[in-house]
């Protein structure tokens, strides 16, 4: 399969931030492109992207693997400095928000979202985020939003919990990498500027998009699973979650429909 | 209109050498002026002040917490806090060695746990030089914003 080189050009004329992407680290190798964010304290201006062609410690939750195919797809990381720890959560949902946007504008494909940040295209999952941060003397000075995007990859070998698929799968065509990108980001800033104001309206859009409200499901903690309905997700952006009439906020784990 | 749009040509006249800035469209017009000297930026910058006041009057520790902290301070204690809510775990994997035991020196920067919230792993490093003595809180349990994690005897 030809492995077409990011070109950054056509990219560039396609973004219209003013900070995120502005700043920008093309790699074709790393171990993450989140690590590489984090441990990099040089890079130090706020919405700086690192996007890697390959990662050879791309990862997901409590170090599990992120595998993605050289030249493919998108896998890159924001840095966002000075982040109020009472946001972090919105900016966390906000950013699978403006994926499932960004690929519903460019090609009219049926997304939905997965809490707390997976993006799945006819139900099968295109999109995962992983944000990891620094904190010191209670604040969030260095924050790294990862995502990737399964954009031209067409095979996905293992066993993967969800379906995986690629927007290319779903599309069927090959789709240009830059315009999705650019596109993302666009749509990140903006949305970074309205959570500066009010969480409200993100909350609402993210929620429009989670078809999982409402239904049974099994959160999967480290110690134990448990069963119940998605009542809601709260201001914070936490996942309420019931079971009989007891009620109770859901920070992490595996959420799977039961 | 477009709150967004009118934010975002503040912010490149902010940031620019441009002094006046006049753009319309339709019936829409939009006029930015700034004042290059001292004085105009300084009042400028008094706004948010007055904005932030009453927020940080009403979140003002109560007698009993600065009780706490002037107890703390004297014996050379210092609390590590959490900055977000999350889960609160010791080490980077379930199968990992945690980051720190009772009685490791630290320096600041060192890495003492992470706090997950829906994906986010925040790594708490610490701001002080010492010695952790306690830790407060369970591995893989839930701690609220600004809940003390460590207490570190300060060198």
């Amino acid at each position: 399969m030809e492995n077409k080189e990011f070109q950054i050009e056509e990219f560039d004329i396609k973004l219209d931030t003013e900070e995120i992407g502005r700043q920008f680290v093309y790699i074709q190798q790393v171990d993450s492109s989140n690590s590489y964010l984090l441990n990099n304290k040089e890079l130090k201006i706020n919405g700086t992207v690192v996007l890697a062609e390959e990662q050879t410690k791309g990862r997901g939750r409590m170090n599990r693997d992120w595998q993605s195919q050289s030249g493919q797809n998108l896998t890159f990381s924001i840095l966002l400095r000075k982040v109020d720890g009472k946001k972090v959560n919105i900016i966390n949902l906000g950013a699978s928000l403006v994926v499932a946007q960004a690929i519903e504008n460019l090609f009219q494909l049926n997304t939905s979202l997965k809490w707390p940040n997976d993006v799945l295209i006819n139900n099968k999952k295109a999109a995962g985020i992983l944000i990891e941060s620094t904190s010191k003397a209670n604040e969030l000075d260095r924050v790294v939003v990862g995502i990737g995007i399964n954009v031209n990859q067409i095979n996905f070998p293992g066993k993967y919990k969800i379906e995986p698929t690629s927007v290319r799968k779903e599309f069927k065509h090959k789709v240009s990498r830059e315009k999705l990108l650019s596109e993302v980001l666009n749509l990140y800033e903006e949305l970074l500027y309205k959570i500066d104001e009010s969480h409200e309206e993100v909350l609402e859009d993210w929620k429009e998009r989670c078809s999982m409200i409402g239904e049974k499901i099994k959160v999967e903690g480290s110690k134990e699973t448990k069963f119940g309905i998605f009542d809601d997700i709260d201001s914070e952006g936490f996942l309420i979650f019931k079971t009989g009439d007891k009620t109770e906020r859901i920070h992490f784990g595996d959420v799977s429909l039961s | 209109m477009d709150l967004n749009l009118i934010k975002k040509l503040i912010r490149v006249v902010e940031n620019s050498e441009i002094t006046e800035f006049s753009f319309s469209q339709a019936d829409m017009k939009i006029k930015i002026s700034k004042n290059s000297n001292n004085g105009a930026q300084n009042l400028v910058h008094s706004v948010p002040q007055v904005v932030q006041q009453p927020a940080a009057a009403s979140t003002e520790v109560k007698p009993s917490d600065s009780k706490q902290i002037e107890t703390a301070a004297p014996s050379n204690l210092h609390e590590i806090k959490s900055p977000i809510v999350g889960t609160f775990y010791r080490a980077p994997a379930p199968d990992a060695d945690p980051y720190v035991q009772v009685g490791d020196s630290i320096s600041p920067g060192s890495v003492l746990c992470i706090v997950e919230a829906m994906k986010l792993m925040n790594e708490i490093e610490s701001d002080v030089s010492g010695k952790i003595v306690k830790i407060l809180v369970e591995n893989a349990t839930p701690v609220e914003y600004n809940q003390p994690l460590f207490l570190v005897e300060k060198n």
